[in-house]
């Protein structure tokens, strides 16, 4: 199959990919800098206890995990704009993401924050720390360990849902990969370099997983 | 010092806390027993707002506990808390762990609370320990950085839930050494244990509870020697028979 292949094409293309590419990267960085904000922001108010803030909050959580990406993409690129307000689809795009992915990230931090051991919240009470010494000193720490693994395997899969905004048409990585098949009718050359360039950033994320993952397993050896 | 008017707590239809009146003295070394589930761990966690009370009032100082105007921190600087799971910070090291209250709640400055923390560590025998992190330390050794962490904040009050019940047998007394210790020093001291050793040795007063109330309450020796009602009889022949 691969003799078959014209890599010819490939390098005539490749300056669409590489633009491609870069989209894909900003895109993820941008959504996922937005998105811990959001889910740091969601997550706080959930586990609030304040009525206000916490039911909006985990309905939010909710509706986003409940729904695919793909339709939350649709709702924001056709519904922005019958509310007047129209930006580039890549912003669309970001905003989309954003919402997602943070709606994911606020429960993962949440799910971090629970698993610190009640006794350690105690002695900081004992010990006359008021809430936010607590989560400052106490908490936070070590729910950060626990934290991170899931939070890179989020910006993972973050940087594979970008491929959806193609369908929104922003010239991301995927999207290159669909001009190439339309302009040149070869599928197979198009989406196995846009293939390979995805995995390329996976390989580069993995291996801090891993050491993330590592650092943890030691924690919990305390 | 620490004083009981009339308290009771329930939790949901648990009776754990039954018109409990008590006083403790300033100075005072008070050791409470009581087969488990008896109320005796709910009884000092009541005492620094660990836990909430239903009715009656504790009086530490002069500050009702339990009045949402009385100043938590304040109330808290003042009472010193072992944990029988030590409930030291698995992220920072033994130093960190004695300075952190300190530094942030009576906002000492760093170097004044490094120089308390390795005093009170000193105190405890483990100064060469400063820089380790507790996963690296024995139970026991554990413990006594949680006594030297409550002592850092100078408390006039040192609450202990159990603190060797969860030690292997050979640690128990380094820690029952720290304690014998403070209670001579004339810090004042509730210490829930089976240790009846540390209680004939230094107690006060020993209080014996059963089903959230006060059964008998009264010096070691008589206690021990001549207790007044079957039940804790029954619990002393217990306990010192193995």
């Amino acid at each position: 199959m691969l003799a078959n292949f014209n890599f010819r094409i490939i390098f005539e293309y490749l300056p669409l990919f590489l633009t491609g590419l870069k989209y894909t990267f900003i895109i993820a960085i941008v959504s996922l800098a937005l998105a811990l904000i959001v889910g740091i922001i969601a997550c706080a108010c959930r586990i609030s206890g304040i009525k206000v803030l916490k039911y909006p909050a985990i309905a939010y959580i909710e509706i986003i995990r409940s729904t695919p990406l793909l339709v939350q993409i649709y709702f924001f690129y056709f519904g922005l704009p019958t509310l007047g307000i129209t930006v580039p689809e890549i912003q669309t795009g970001i905003f989309a993401l954003m919402l997602n992915s943070g709606a994911y990230i606020a429960e993962i931090i949440r799910a971090g924050i629970n698993s610190v051991d009640a006794g350690q919240i105690e002695a900081g009470h004992a010990s006359g720390l008021n809430y936010i010494q607590r989560m400052r000193f106490i908490i936070l720490p070590q729910a950060l360990g626990v934290t991170i693994p899931p939070l890179l395997g989020q910006a993972i899969v973050l940087v594979k849902d970008t491929a959806l905004l193609s369908l929104i048409s922003v010239m991301e990585l995927t999207r290159s990969g669909q001009t190439m098949t339309s302009e040149r009718f070869m599928p197979s050359e198009a989406f196995l370099t846009v293939a390979f360039f995805y995995m390329v950033i996976y390989f580069c994320l993995k291996p801090l997983a891993d050491w993330s993952q590592k650092k943890l397993i030691f924690r919990e050896a305390y | 010092m620490i004083e009981f008017k009339g308290v009771n707590k329930w939790f949901g239809k648990l009776h754990v806390l039954n018109d409990v009146n008590l006083m403790v003295q300033k100075g005072e070394v008070l050791v409470i027993c009581g087969p488990s589930g008896s109320g005796k761990s709910t009884l000092i966690r009541c005492v620094n707002r660990l836990e909430p009370i239903q009715k009656g009032e504790i009086i530490v100082n002069g500050m009702s506990v339990h009045k949402s105007s009385t100043n938590l921190t304040k109330l808290r600087e003042e009472i010193g808390f072992i944990f029988q799971q030590f409930h030291l910070y698995p992220h920072m090291t033994v130093l960190q762990n004695i300075m952190l209250a300190p530094v942030n709640v009576k906002k000492i400055t760093k170097a004044e609370a490094e120089k308390i923390a390795r005093e009170k560590l000193e105190r405890v025998g483990l100064a060469e320990k400063a820089d380790a992190h507790p996963i690296q330390l024995s139970g026991g050794q554990q413990q006594r950085v949680a006594i030297a962490r409550g002592l850092a904040m100078s408390p006039e009050i040192m609450l202990f839930d159990e603190p060797t019940s969860a030690l292997d047998p050979e640690m128990i007394g380094e820690v029952l050494d720290v304690m014998v210790d403070l209670a001579t020093e004339g810090i004042t001291m509730c210490v829930v244990t089976h240790e009846m050793g540390f209680a004939k040795k230094v107690a006060d007063r020993v209080l014996f509870m059963d089903e959230g109330k006060i059964i008998e309450i009264g010096k070691p020796a008589d206690f021990f020697d001549n207790p007044q009602t079957e039940r804790a009889a029954d619990f002393i022949s217990k306990i010192l028979t193995h």
